[in-house]
């Protein structure tokens, strides 16, 4: 096993943690107050009402619309609607470059499939599967290069342009467009020097099989993995991973309008979390160093019977 | 002007011009603003008042460079227990995405109604205070944070200057959560200024004046925000009753502390003194419709409002629970809500998750429970008693952030002739704050109202001149309808302010107020037009 397979592994351990305890963070915080933003799709209210319009609304049954959630999220994520529809300008290059990463992240997933079927065997030249796994590994990862490629430029340029976005753009934002503009750039070269993905798809081959990368490797594609591989380790690490905020912050923040009706679980978290101590140090808050619980703090009215009238 | 200039030594960061303000649409197009009174010399030596000159918390100076560094420590303990569980369970998810996630692409700034009235003021963008607390937090609280501080976007020098400004800087923004709403990756600055509000009140004992010391702790103390003590609520409501028989020639009993009624009504106390006839109209109306309903004289009790809700979880959760123990007490089957837009949200909403479930108690929108009345046909309306202009003012709290939406519309609809209603663009869950939210409109330290009235009431005033365009002339007389005490606080300041009734013809009331008046029982016009009687102007 080469060198290169070894930082591959490593990279990916990496990611896999990382990425792995950055969900679990936010998944095991306390259920917070309720604090949702309408319109919220699962109302079914396309006017972005919600069960409060209903008179008596606690004594009847709940209706989740949740296909009106994928409808809404569906072309948010692959789309990026808010942006489209509320600041089109950073919209012409930021959406080349989300789409550009995910035809290129499709493009590694049927590539993928491609060193798979060939552990077997199976390669273009005797495999109708292989064969198309290796032209849907084309037909995604190269518009991916190209879309990827423009929108990274073209962001670099307006974050340098646009005073609105340079004021608040620090030289990290730019190394990280510079490192996924290069990963798109080398990604492209590679592929015009192996139009049919074959070195690449040996080497993940080797990656599955833990065995040895036979075909050679052009310098670029050394590059080109390397920036990679550097890549994968790193992104967990920044708040490019807004993934995770896209998520919860829409299916548990803004559409988190779950009533208290007073099931267990939500019962016992609630009890969980007034009996924590706080440490809270302003006079009014009267907590003592932590001696008091949330439950002994709020059911205190420190100004109750004193000048009283 | 980048947020890590929050840390720079001097007089003043920003000054607000009048030439640089969003114009309104005629007929203040060509009208001269009055600019912000600046500071008097020996306030300006009181109080911190470095952002942009002016002072809403009247925030003393410290004395020695020994409480500066205090204070600077005071404001680094509190963030850091922003970040614990234990201390803020309540929040810590939505505040932890919320810091970590901006992806910097500045949509949000262009849907905020102070960034954009102030003339984009870079101090006003709903990301510039967010930046400031992700930038203290990553250099100050996080390991490593120091190294390459400058290249990683977050070299920002902590100091009393920062503090003082960004306490300032938190309450520039009305928590109307417009710029969450177009956020693409849900972050939300709105709630990022409630907690740094939150931070301020709860380790460093800083907050509005009139959100706190004359707000919560006066609720807390005497019974209302408004300092009306349980002794005299007894009497102001039989006040109401006097003038409920002189409006409508009948005598209304109104219920107080009756056990087993079936609604426990609860007004933003504010009403009782600045809008009796709010109260009143409920009143009728509840008649008139036979609902079994109460009023509470217990501490607390008669007041709706929470102010804890912008800035202290704690003193948010002791008046929730309060409201929640009467009701409990008086075994009434649930809550209604009176016209008061962030009392629906506070105990409707937040404090939904405060108790188990077992000792909660229903809570319900007035809006929802007047929709049903109309909607019953126990009161006949003749909507021609309203043959005048209406628009309808969305508060941000009932609407955006509950979504009611379509209860006070459809009222609004039976109770006016086809056509008088029109809509504010935008409206609904995208409509503009009034301005006065977030307790702005009761807070009036320093030159505040000065810059509510040129920068946060702005686009409201603006909306509203909008929605009756090719109506200016002030013969015809033209309503907004706003549904919620606070809002109408501000919205009555800024008609004040520039004179709008009299240039225009436009003034303002509830939506209980415009049903009794489309009352078939009602003689007499129940609303009255400023100039009509001297004592409501
Ligand atoms: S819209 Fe959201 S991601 Fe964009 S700058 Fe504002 S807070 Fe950050
Ligand atoms: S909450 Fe409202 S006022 Fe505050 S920053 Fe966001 S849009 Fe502006």
């Amino acid at each position: 096993m080469g060198f290169l397979q070894i930082l591959t592994y490593l990279s990916g351990l990496v990611f896999v943690i990382a990425f792995g305890a950055k969900l679990l963070k936010y998944a095991t915080m306390p259920m917070h107050v309720r604090w949702e933003l309408y319109p919220i799709p699962h109302e079914g209210k396309e006017w972005g009402g919600s069960f409060y319009e209903e008179i008596d609304h606690w004594k009847k049954v709940r209706h989740k619309d949740h296909m009106a959630q994928y409808r809404f999220m569906v072309p948010e994520i692959l789309f990026i609607r808010a942006l489209r529809e509320d600041n089109r300008p950073l919209w012409y290059w930021s959406f080349p470059f989300h789409m550009g990463l995910y035809l290129s992240i499709g493009g590694l997933v049927f590539l993928g499939f491609g060193a798979f079927v060939q552990i077997f065997g199976m390669v273009p030249e005797n495999s109708a599967l292989a064969s198309l796994f290796q032209s849907l590994t084309t037909v995604f990862a190269v518009p991916g290069y190209i879309l990827g490629t423009i929108g990274a430029l073209g962001l670099i340029v307006k974050r340098t342009t646009d005073s609105n976005l340079a004021d608040v753009t620090a030289g990290i934002d730019f190394m990280n467009l510079i490192w996924l503009g290069l990963l798109f750039v080398t990604g492209f070269i590679v592929w015009l020097q192996d139009p049919g993905f074959n070195v690449s798809r040996a080497y993940f081959q080797s990656l599955l099989t833990y065995g040895p990368m036979k075909e050679p490797m052009s310098a670029i594609h050394v590059v080109n993995l390397l920036i990679f591989i550097g890549f994968w380790a790193y992104f967990p690490f920044t708040p490019m991973t807004h993934m995770v905020s896209k998520y919860f912050m829409w299916d548990k923040v803004k559409w988190d309008d779950d009533p208290n009706r007073g099931d267990a679980g939500m019962d016992s978290k609630i009890k969980k979390y007034l009996a924590y101590p706080v440490t809270w140090a302003a006079v009014h808050i009267d907590s003592q160093g932590g001696k008091k619980t949330w439950a002994d703090i709020a059911t205190t009215n420190p100004w109750e019977n004193k000048d009283q009238k | 002007m980048r947020p890590e200039e929050i840390s720079k030594k001097t007089e003043q960061l920003v000054t607000i011009k009048t030439e640089d303000l969003a114009p309104l649409p005629f007929p203040y197009d060509t009208y001269e603003e009055t600019p912000i009174t600046p500071l008097k010399e020996e306030q300006k030596k009181k109080w911190e008042h470095s952002l942009d000159g002016v002072s809403a918390l009247t925030l003393p100076k410290p004395e020695t460079p020994e409480e500066e560094e205090r204070l600077v420590k005071a404001f680094l303990s509190g963030l850091e227990k922003l970040m614990t569980k234990e201390n803020n369970w309540t929040f810590l998810q939505p505040l932890m995405l919320s810091l970590e996630y901006c992806a910097k692409c500045q949509t949000c700034a262009d849907a905020c109604p102070a960034f954009e009235m102030s003339g984009r003021k870079d101090i006003y963008r709903p990301t510039f205070r967010a930046d400031v607390l992700r930038k203290i937090a990553k250099k100050y609280l996080s390991k490593g944070g120091k190294i390459f501080a400058g290249f990683r976007g977050h070299d920002i020098d902590l100091n009393w200057d920062t503090i003082a400004r960004l306490a300032e800087l938190a309450y520039r923004c009305t928590l109307c959560r417009r710029c969450a709403s177009v956020c693409p990756v849900g972050v939300d600055n709105g709630l990022i200024t409630h907690e740094l509000r939150k931070l301020f009140s709860q380790e460093m004992g800083i907050a509005g004046p009139e959100i706190h010391e004359k707000g919560s702790v006066k609720h807390l103390k005497f019974g209302s925000s408004t300092g009306m003590t349980t002794a005299a609520v007894a009497d102001i409501i039989e006040y109401l009753e006097d003038d409920i028989e002189e409006k409508t020639g009948k005598r209304i009993k109104i219920p107080l502390n009756k056990k087993g009624a079936e609604i426990l009504l609860i007004h933003n106390a504010g009403e009782f003194m600045a809008w009796p006839e709010n109260p009143m109209a409920f009143a009728i109306l509840f008649d008139a419709a036979g609902i079994d309903y109460t009023l509470s004289t217990d501490l607390v009790g008669y007041d709706a409002v929470n102010y804890g809700l912008w800035y202290d979880d704690v003193q948010f959760a002791r008046v929730a629970l309060k409201h929640i123990e009467i009701a409990r007490n008086l075994g009434v089957k649930k809550i209604v809500i009176g016209e008061c837009g962030h009392a629906h949200k506070a105990l409707s909403v937040i404090a939904d998750r405060l108790l188990p479930g077992a000792q909660m108690i229903p809570r319900e929108s007035s809006y929802t429970l007047l929709n049903d009345i109309v909607k019953s046909g126990k009161i006949k309306f003749d909507p021609s008693k309203n043959d005048f202009p209406v628009t309808l003012h969305d508060p941000c709290n009932a609407v955006r952030l509950m979504g009611i939406v379509k209860p006070q519309r459809e009222v609004l609809n039976a109770i006016f002739p086809p056509g008088r209603f029109r809509e504010m663009e935008p409206h609904g869950v995208e409509n503009y704050c009034c301005g006065g939210g977030s307790g702005f409109a009761i807070m009036s330290s320093g030159n505040f109202p000065d810059w509510k009235r040129l920068v946060s009431g702005r686009k409201k005033l603006a909306q509203i001149l909008n929605a009756f365009q090719g109506e200016m002339d002030p013969s015809i007389k033209k309503m907004v309808c706003a549904p919620c005490s606070n809002c109408k606080g501000q919205i009555r300041d800024m008609l004040e302010s520039y004179e709008v009734y009299e240039k225009t013809g436009i003034w303002y009331t509830g939506l209980v107020e415009l049903m009794v008046n489309a009352m078939v029982d009602q003689k007499k016009p129940y609303i009255e037009w400023p100039g009509e009687d001297d004592d409501d102007m």
